[in-house]
């Protein structure tokens, strides 16, 4: 007769374990074929050698199969800041390639293991990104990568539980590293949130430092802001105040949305101030906007700064001319043997290296680690566990490799990661200052 | 489980402001003010749970009637205006009600942080679920138990005189002035009761993203609203609901892994159905035809009642 336990062998099949499945099936056939019901058994039949082939499938396979620590990551992939998600997935994938041809992991049993990547768009929407994180969360994956967009981190961030361990909240237990989201303090909001982006703060706060001294004739400044965009606007109160504190006075702001196309209203607002310096905070797509304007109208002002996540090869390709001589602080330039090969690397996977997808590439090797030092054993039934293992072995983290040096860890989880200052020069970005060295 | 328990929670605050929109529509006008109603309830609920402790019944309770009395207040002014003026003047107030919330700061130090809303950086931290134990299908059921209460309410008034009234503006209203009905203050009721209805999907929105800020309450959260009732179809309050399962479950969900061509698709789909089922896809033909098989099921000799039997 059927056997009731014929769903159970299926996942463990052993050798011979799809003959015993026909067996058991051809014992129904004679039961079937006195009770005359021919239907059922032609069905039984097809379902028989269908489940057959399956077994045979999958039993094959699974003897030659490895062990998959399943991650994932998730971003913009549409969208106005799509280009984000398309280079982070790249770098991940680039990353985890690297580490897989290498051998893979070393899981908590001794075995080893690759590492598996599932990428998610969130469209850069603070509302699909909890639904992709929920999605995720229902995976077996033991830790996800992202978000693009911070407005998306503050809400990710604001659902997952606030402190560890405390069972009056309800808040989803499901670690989340940030490679993109920059707006200052987000990984705060949770301790199962995590960032490995550069703290602007002491970026533009060393920029405004080395301005001081290097252009000391300029005494004036007039800022330009994405306002819609969280970490334009948040980045901007950043850029003013330091730039005030390097003893700048501030002439104006000029305000536009990300979705702009336009700007002769604040150029030409720009133009009246007629600032030395220029510092605009804004993504690539409204900052050339904004270049262009400003060649259309002459504005030409002794210095300009720009956002880190203009330093980007966005900003060159729809840009390059009017971006000429912009200065702009980043955590990533192809500098060092291993920022050099992770450009190469990323490329091949379709993406584009800067600060942001750097960031990326960067996480796929600390997760290696932690998988490592934390015992993850990447099994189905030890999801919950390998991702407790996970946010532990992240915030034990005090230090991690970055591509340009050693990549501080704060206990609110954040980085301090090294960083130096790059211009526009040729349609490339080029080296302008090492703070430091 | 989870995933589906969020998207359902999703459903069901898309569902209360598509509801919103569904009011004002029976009423003939095209509102895109919702947007607005449902940023005041988000802000004012918020606002209420985080920075005042109070907890989420009577916030919501508090964000839907400030929302409803500045629906009421806006429809005075904006309903002696029709079509596309109406649509001008309504939009103009939902950018307003963005741009206020986008200069909106209001931060009290609350220990070592200072919370509430920050202007053009949002208002975070809005955590009343997670802080207070609710589990997703806590969440999930509080939803839908006033997405329930509304749909009935909006059902029962359709059948009523009521519900009679103002589909008879929607329908005609020189002839509905002219039969002694009192056409501004039915539009402005619909306004307020579509205000009141956005207001608390709001209140509900902001707890559950945890975060809110003036981006997400723009033209595009606008032209859903009213997307959802026409979509799904005027007939029926049902029709709403239908469509926001189609959009948020299928187009954005469903769709998700087609990447950017997902939004190409989903205009392509929405315009499909649309030519497929000009009058929604819950439309008057489709709530007869069910009538129809209904009362056929019921009469005696039926191949189904006979079986029962």
């Amino acid at each position: 007769m059927l056997k009731v336990s014929l769903s159970d062998d299926i996942p463990a099949l052993e050798p011979g374990a799809k003959f015993r499945i026909i067996a058991d099936f051809a014992a129904y056939d004679a039961v079937a074929d006195r009770e005359g019901n021919v239907m059922i058994k032609k069905s039984l039949t097809i379902i028989a050698a269908l489940g057959a082939f399956a077994g045979a499938v999958v039993a094959v396979p699974a003897e030659a199969q490895e062990r998959a620590v399943k991650i994932a990551g998730f971003g913009a992939k549409s969208g106005v800041v799509r280009v984000f998600g398309i280079n982070s997935e790249a770098a991940l994938k680039a990353a985890l390639e690297q580490i897989n041809n290498a051998g893979g992991v070393t899981l908590g049993d001794g075995t080893k293991g690759k590492i598996a990547l599932e990428y998610y768009d969130d469209r850069c929407n603070a509302e699909e990104g909890i639904s992709v994180v929920r999605r995720i969360a229902s995976t077996e994956a033991i830790i996800a990568v992202g978000p693009t967009c911070s407005n998306v981190a503050e809400s990710l961030f604001g659902i997952l539980q606030k402190k560890v361990g405390d069972s009056s909240d309800s808040g989803l237990q499901f670690p989340i590293i940030a490679d993109v989201a920059a707006k200052g303090g987000l990984a705060k909001i949770s301790e199962w949130a995590f960032r490995n982006v550069p703290s602007e703060f002491e970026m533009y706060k060393s920029l405004f430092a080395w301005v001081k001294t290097q252009y000391p004739d300029v005494k004036t400044i007039y800022g330009g802001v994405e306002k819609d965009f969280a970490h334009s606007n948040a980045t901007f109160g950043v850029i003013k105040a330091q730039a005030e504190a390097g003893g700048l006075q501030l002439l104006g702001q000029g305000e536009w949305l990300l979705n702009d196309t336009t700007f002769s209203t604040q150029v030409r607002e720009m133009k009246r101030a007629n600032a030395d310096v220029v510092a605009i905070s804004a993504h690539p797509f409204t900052t050339c906007g904004v270049l262009k304007e400003m060649q259309r109208q002459g504005v030409k002002p002794k210095l300009l700064i720009g956002l880190t996540s203009s330093s980007s090869i966005e900003t060159l390709q729809g840009c390059g001319v009017q971006a000429e001589g912009i200065v702009i602080p980043t955590s990533f330039a192809p500098v060092t043997p291993e920022a050099a090969k992770a450009a190469e690397q990323v490329a091949k996977f379709g993406g584009s290296a800067d600060l942001h997808s750097a960031a990326a590439y960067e996480i796929g090797f600390i997760l290696k680690t932690v998988i490592e030092s934390q015992k993850v054993m990447g099994k189905p039934d030890t999801v919950a566990a390998d991702r407790e293992k996970m946010r532990a072995g992240l915030a034990a983290l005090k230090e991690t490799d970055g591509l340009l040096g050693k990549v501080g860890r704060t206990a609110d989880r954040e980085a301090i990661k090294p960083f130096l200052f790059v211009h526009a020069k040729d349609s490339t970005w080029k080296v302008l200052h090492r703070p430091g060295s | 489980m989870d995933f589906y328990l969020g998207l359902a929670q999703i459903v069901g605050v898309h569902t209360l402001l598509g509801l919103s929109a569904y009011c004002v529509l029976l009423t003939g006008q095209v509102s895109l003010a919702q947007a607005g109603f449902f940023a005041i309830g988000a802000y004012v609920a918020a606002m209420l749970t985080v920075l005042a402790g109070w907890h989420i019944v009577p916030a919501l309770a508090a964000a839907s009637l400030v929302a409803g009395a500045t629906a009421c207040a806006v429809g005075f002014p904006a309903l002696r205006v029709r079509g596309l003026m109406l649509v001008v003047a309504t939009l103009a107030f939902g950018e307003a009600v963005r741009l206020f919330f986008f200069n909106f700061d209001y931060q009290v130090a609350k220990g070592e942080v200072k919370i509430g809303p920050a202007g053009g950086e949002g208002f975070r931290q809005i955590r009343f679920f997670p802080e207070n134990g609710w589990s997703t299908l806590d969440v999930l059921v509080f939803i839908w138990v006033f997405v329930a209460l509304v749909m009935t309410a909006l059902w029962w008034m359709d059948r009523s005189r009521a519900g009679a009234v103002l589909r008879a503006v929607g329908e005609d209203e020189v002839a509905a002035q002219s039969a002694g009905i009192n056409v501004t203050a039915v539009k402005v009721s619909a306004m307020t009761v579509g205000g009141f209805i956005a207001g608390l999907g709001g209140g509900i929105f902001a707890h559950y993203t945890a975060h809110i800020e003036h981006a997400q309450f723009g033209v595009a959260l606008a032209t859903f609203a009213i997307a959802y009732p026409i979509l799904g179809g005027l007939s029926s309050v049902f029709g709403t609901l239908i469509a926001v399962v189609f959009v948020q479950a299928f187009l954005i969900e469903g769709l998700r892994f087609l990447g950017d061509w997902r939004n190409l698709l989903f205009g392509g789909l929405i315009l499909f159905a649309m030519n497929v089922r000009p009058r929604g896809l819950i439309d008057a033909a489709t709530i007869a035809a069910v009538k129809r098989m209904r009362i056929r099921n019921r009469e005696p000799g039926n191949a189904r009642t006979q079986g029962a039997e």
